[in-house]
C-alpha cells in the first residue's frame, strides 16, 4: 500500500472521530450548562481546554474567566470557525478532503456519506439547525459520522486500508477520551468541595460526553463516584472508548499492518511503543490511588498517543 | 418521428444525423425509435442522467476557483451516432496519422532526416518550446511514444472529417467516455439494443494491456502505476477512474522517487520498484533535475532513470513537439515522408504566420480567419475574427508581428451539427460538435475506442466546445457494420 494512500485513510478515520468528539462534547456541555448550577466558566473552560484551544481563547477574549463563560461563542467556535483545528467544520472538511483524495481506495457508500455530510455542514440549513435547533444539529452531526464509521467496516475490505482508517480513529479517541478524562477530573477533585448532587451531575455528564453513560450503569448500577467513574473510562476492556480498548484496540490493528515477526518490514518501532503503552495501561489502571496518579497516566497517555503518531508517520506514512 | 418533424439542419451546415428529407440512411430505425419519446419523457431522461452523473460524482474542478469546486460536465442525453462507414474511414486514418506522428517523433529525437529533407523549416522545430533537446537519443522503453492519443475532428459543410489537432501529451475526456454510456444504455435500452452500438467500457482492460506491454520487465512482474497531480487537479476524476477500472495505484510524484536509475514507490511495506508510470502530470513537472529547475514538484532523477529505460513513461516525454499548432500544417507532409502515402485524414487548410506570404496574407484577412496562439489550449488565446470587434482584431495584429511564430490562422469551418435536447425550449434543434477518439498504442500496434468523447456548443450559434467554456458532452454510438442498417 502507497505510504501518502495510508496516510490519507489514517487521517480520514482520525477526521471523522473528531467530528463526532467535539460534537458530543459540545452537545453534552450545552446540556449541563442549562442545569447545573455551575459559573459558565466553569462548564465551558474545560471544553477549550480539551480542544487545544486555552491559549488561542485567552488571546482573543482576554486572560481571565470571562473568555470562557460564553458557552454560546464557545459553542459558535468549535462548530463554525476555520481557524480552530478541531471544529466541526474543519474536521468535516478534512475528513471530506482526505476521503476524495482516495476514492479509489474508500468505499462508495462511505464516500458518499462523507460527502453528503461536509455538503450538509456548508448548507443554509445547517445554519439555520444550529441558530434554533441545537440538539437536532449535533444529533444530526453524530449519526452522520457514525453513519460513515459503520459503513466502512460494513462495505470495505478488511485489509490494510481500513486498518490505517481505524488506527486514526482509535488513536483520535484515546487522545480525547484521555484529555476529557483528565480536564474533567481535575476541574472536579479540586478547587472547592463542592455538593455532592453538583459533582455526581458532573460525573455523570462526563460520562455523557464520552457515550458512556449506560454503559457504566449497566456495569456499576448507579454507583456513581470518582472512583468507579474514573476506573471504568480507563480500565474497561469492553468500553470502545476507554482508555484500555483503545490503546488495545490500535495495537490490533497494527499488528495487522505490521505482524510482530515481520520483521523485515517497517513499522518495528511504532508497535513497540504501542506495546509498552498497552501494557502500561494494563498495569497501571489497578494502581491508582489517588488524583496524582490518574493525571500521571493520562498525561503519559497523551503524550504517547502523539509520540506513537510521530513514529507511525515516520514509518509507515510517508512523513519525511 | 415526433419528437425530429420540426427540426431543421442549419443552412450552410452539414448535419451528421438529418438532412432535408429527414433521417439518414444509416441511422433511420434509431431515429424512429428515438422520435418515439415524448418531449415529457426526454425531459425526465435528461433530468435523471444529470441527477445519476451527480450522485456518481463525474465532476471536474475549476480552475479559476481555488477552493477546488467541482462541477458536472454538462451532458445531453441524446447519442451522436457515427455510421460504421464513416468509423473505418476514421480509423484507417487515424491510425496512419499516429504511425507517421509516432516516426516523426524517433526521427526529430534521432537523425532529424525530416529537416535535411527541407519539407519543415528546421527552425520551425528546433525553436519550438515543446522540442527537447535534451531528449535527443533517448529510445523509450518499449520503442512507443505516443501510447494514448485524442485526436480532436470537426466535419466541413460538405460533411469531410477533418482533424483540428493532434493531443499527444496527456489528452483527458475518456472517463466520460465510458460514464456516458452507462448511462445512455440505461435510459435508451431499446434504441440502444436495436442500434447495435460497439461497447467502449473495456477501454481501461486495453489501457492496461498497452501499458504493460512497454514494461522493461516482463508483463506479469510488471507495477504500472497512475500518477496524478493530485484532487485539485481539474481532471482528478479521470485520474481516480482509470486507477480504479485498471485496478492501478493512483500516485502522486512524492510517493515516488528514484536510486540508482530505478523508480520506486514508497509503500507501508517498504520502496517497491515501478516499471510503467501513466503520468498525467505536465512534463515540465515530471523531474525538477530535468525540465524545471524552480519546481519542487516532480520526481527528482526520474528522467535518468527514463533514459537508462528502467522505467517507462506514458505519454513519452518530448511529445509536444508533435502536436504543436505551428507543426501541425505540416503532418500531410510527414504522411508522405516517412509512410510514402497519401493522408487518409483531411485536415484545416492553415497558415503558418511566420512563412512570409502566409503572414502577409493572415494581417490582411483577420476578420475572416481564426487566429490561435501557437502554445495555448483549451479555446484560450484566440481571435475569432468573422465575431471580433476592431480593437480586438488591432490587438492581434500587433501581437502576430511582434511574434510571428506563435501564431497559425485557419478559415472557419462551420462545424457540423447534431440532434441536441434543449431543455428550456423542450425540443430538439442542431447544436455544433467535434468528436474526440482515443487511440492506443502498444507494442503490438494501434488500437482505436470505437467510441469517443463528443463535445457539443449547447449555447445556440457557439463554436466553443470545451467544457471551460460552456460545451457540454454526448454519448458518442459508433454503429456495428453488416445487416440491419
Amino acid at each position: 500500500m502507497i505510504s501518502r494512500v495510508a496516510d490519507h485513510c489514517f487521517w480520514y478515520g482520525r477526521y471523522v472521530e473528531r467530528a463526532e468528539s467535539t460534537a458530543r462534547l459540545l452537545s453534552t456541555t450545552h446540556n449541563l450548562a442549562l442545569d447545573a448550577e455551575l459559573e459558565p466558566a466553569a462548564c465551558w473552560r474545560p471544553v477549550v481546554v480539551v480542544a487545544g484551544e486555552e491559549d488561542a481563547f485567552k488571546s482573543r477574549w482576554g486572560d481571565d474567566d470571562g473568555a470562557f463563560a460564553d458557552g454560546e461563542r464557545v459553542e459558535q467556535t468549535l462548530t463554525w470557525d476555520a481557524d480552530t483545528g478541531v471544529s466541526i467544520r474543519r474536521s468535516l472538511e478534512g475528513a471530506r478532503w482526505n476521503a476524495r483524495s482516495i476514492r479509489e481506495v474508500v468505499s462508495i457508500d462511505a464516500w458518499e456519506s462523507t460527502n453528503e455530510l461536509h455538503l450538509y455542514m456548508r448548507s443554509d440549513g445547517a445554519r439555520a439547525d444550529f441558530a434554533e435547533r441545537r440538539f437536532d444539529f449535533y444529533r444530526r452531526i453524530r449519526a452522520g459520522t457514525q453513519l460513515v464509521l459503520g459503513q466502512l467496516r460494513s462495505t470495505m475490505l478488511h485489509d490494510e486500508p481500513l486498518d490505517f482508517i481505524w488506527l486514526g480513529v482509535m488513536l483520535e479517541r484515546v487522545s480525547q477520551t484521555a484529555r476529557i478524562l483528565d480536564v474533567h477530573h481535575h476541574a472536579i477533585t479540586t478547587g472547592a468541595p463542592r455538593h455532592e448532587v453538583v459533582a455526581t451531575s458532573l460525573w455523570l455528564s462526563l460520562l455523557r460526553s464520552l457515550s458512556g453513560y449506560e454503559p457504566f450503569m449497566k456495569r456499576h448500577q448507579g454507583r456513581v463516584g470518582s472512583d468507579t467513574v474514573i476506573r471504568f473510562l480507563i480500565g474497561e476492556d469492553r468500553f470502545p472508548r476507554s482508555v484500555a480498548y483503545c490503546v488495545h484496540s490500535a495495537y490490533e490493528r497494527l499488528c495487522g499492518i505490521r505482524p510482530p515477526t515481520a520483521t523485515d518490514l517497517p513499522g518495528g518501532q511504532t508497535l513497540e511503543q504501542l506495546r509498552i503503552l498497552d501494557e502500561l495501561v494494563r498495569t497501571q489502571r489497578n494502581e491508582l490511588h489517588d488524583g496524582e496518579d490518574v493525571h500521571d497516566l493520562l498525561t503519559t497517555v497523551v503524550d504517547e498517543a502523539h509520540a506513537i503518531c510521530d513514529s507511525l508517520g515516520k514509518e509507515l506514512l510517508g512523513h519525511a | 418521428m415526433t419528437l425530429f418533424a420540426d427540426y431543421r439542419p442549419l443552412p450552410g451546415t452539414f448535419d451528421e444525423i438529418l438532412d432535408d428529407d429527414g433521417a439518414r440512411p444509416p441511422f433511420r430505425r434509431v431515429l424512429e425509435q428515438l422520435g418515439r419519446l415524448t418531449p415529457d419523457e426526454l425531459a425526465r431522461h435528461q433530468q435523471l442522467a444529470e441527477l445519476a452523473l451527480l450522485n456518481q460524482g463525474v465532476t471536474f474542478s475549476v480552475y479559476s476557483d481555488n477552493r477546488g469546486t467541482e462541477k458536472i460536465f454538462p451532458f445531453c442525453v441524446m447519442p451522436r451516432l457515427v455510421s460504421a462507414a464513416d468509423f473505418a474511414h476514421l480509423e484507417k486514418g487515424l491510425g496512419q496519422r499516429l504511425r507517421a506522428l509516432g516516426a516523426f517523433l524517433d526521427d526529430i529525437y534521432d537523425g532529424q532526416r525530416i529537416l535535411e529533407s527541407g519539407l519543415v523549416p528546421p527552425e520551425m522545430i528546433l525553436g519550438a518550446s515543446t522540442y527537447r533537446p535534451t531528449l535527443r537519443g533517448v529510445r523509450p522503453p518499449g520503442g512507443v511514444r505516443i501510447h494514448i492519443a485524442g485526436v480532436d475532428l470537426i466535419r466541413d459543410p460538405e460533411g469531410t472529417w477533418r482533424v483540428l489537432e493532434d493531443n499527444l501529451r496527456t489528452p483527458s475526456g475518456v472517463s466520460y467516455v465510458v460514464e456516458n454510456r452507462v448511462i445512455s444504455k440505461r435510459i435508451f435500452p431499446r434504441a440502444f439494443d436495436l442500434a447495435r452500438v460497439h461497447r467502449v467500457d473495456h477501454y481501461p482492460t486495453r489501457l492496461a494491456e498497452t501499458l504493460r506491454s512497454v514494461s522493461p520487465v516482463a508483463s506479469d512482474d510488471t507495477t504500472a502505476v497512475v500518477l496524478t497531480p493530485g484532487p485539485y487537479n481539474s481532471a482528478y476524476f479521470e485520474h481516480s477512474f482509470l486507477a480504479r477500472t485498471m485496478g492501478l495505484e493512483l500516485v502522486q510524484a512524492p510517493d515516488l522517487f528514484v536510486d540508482g536509475d530505478i523508480a520506486y514507490v514508497r509503500t507501508t511495506r517498504g520502496p517497491r520498484r515501478v516499471h510503467v508510470i501513466y503520468r498525467r502530470t505536465d512534463e515540465d513537472f515530471l523531474d525538477p533535475d530535468a525540465f524545471r529547475p524552480d519546481s519542487v514538484l516532480g520526481v527528482r532523477g526520474l528522467m535518468r532513470a527514463y533514459a537508462a529505460g528502467n522505467v517507462a513513461l506514458a505519454n513519452a516525454p518530448g511529445n509536444g513537439v508533435a502536436d504543436d499548432k505551428a507543426v501541425y500544417p505540416f503532418v500531410p507532409d510527414m504522411i508522405r515522408f516517412y509512410l510514402g502515402e497519401e493522408p487518409v485524414l483531411a485536415q484545416v487548410p492553415t497558415y503558418v504566420c511566420a512563412r512570409d506570404d502566409d503572414r502577409r496574407y493572415v494581417l490582411e484577412h483577420l476578420a475572416e480567419l481564426v487566429v490561435k496562439a501557437v502554445d495555448e489550449a483549451g479555446g484560450y488565446g484566440m481571435l475569432m475574427g468573422p465575431q471580433a470587434s476592431s480593437a480586438e482584431i488591432e490587438d492581434f495584429r500587433a501581437r502576430i508581428q511582434a511574434a510571428p511564430r506563435r501564431y497559425i490562422a485557419q478559415h472557419r469551418i462551420e462545424l457540423s451539427t447534431c440532434p441536441t435536447w434543449i431543455g428550456d425550449r423542450r425540443q430538439v434543434a442542431p447544436r455544433r460538435v467535434d468528436l474526440r477518439p482515443y487511440v492506443l498504442t502498444s507494442r503490438e500496434g494501434q488500437w482505436v475506442l470505437p467510441g469517443g468523447l463528443t463535445r457539443v456548443a449547447l449555447v445556440d450559434g457557439s463554436y466553443v466546445v470545451n467544457s471551460s467554456q460552456g460545451g457540454g458532452s454526448k454519448d458518442t454510438w459508433v454503429l456495428k457494420g453488416g445487416a440491419g442498417l
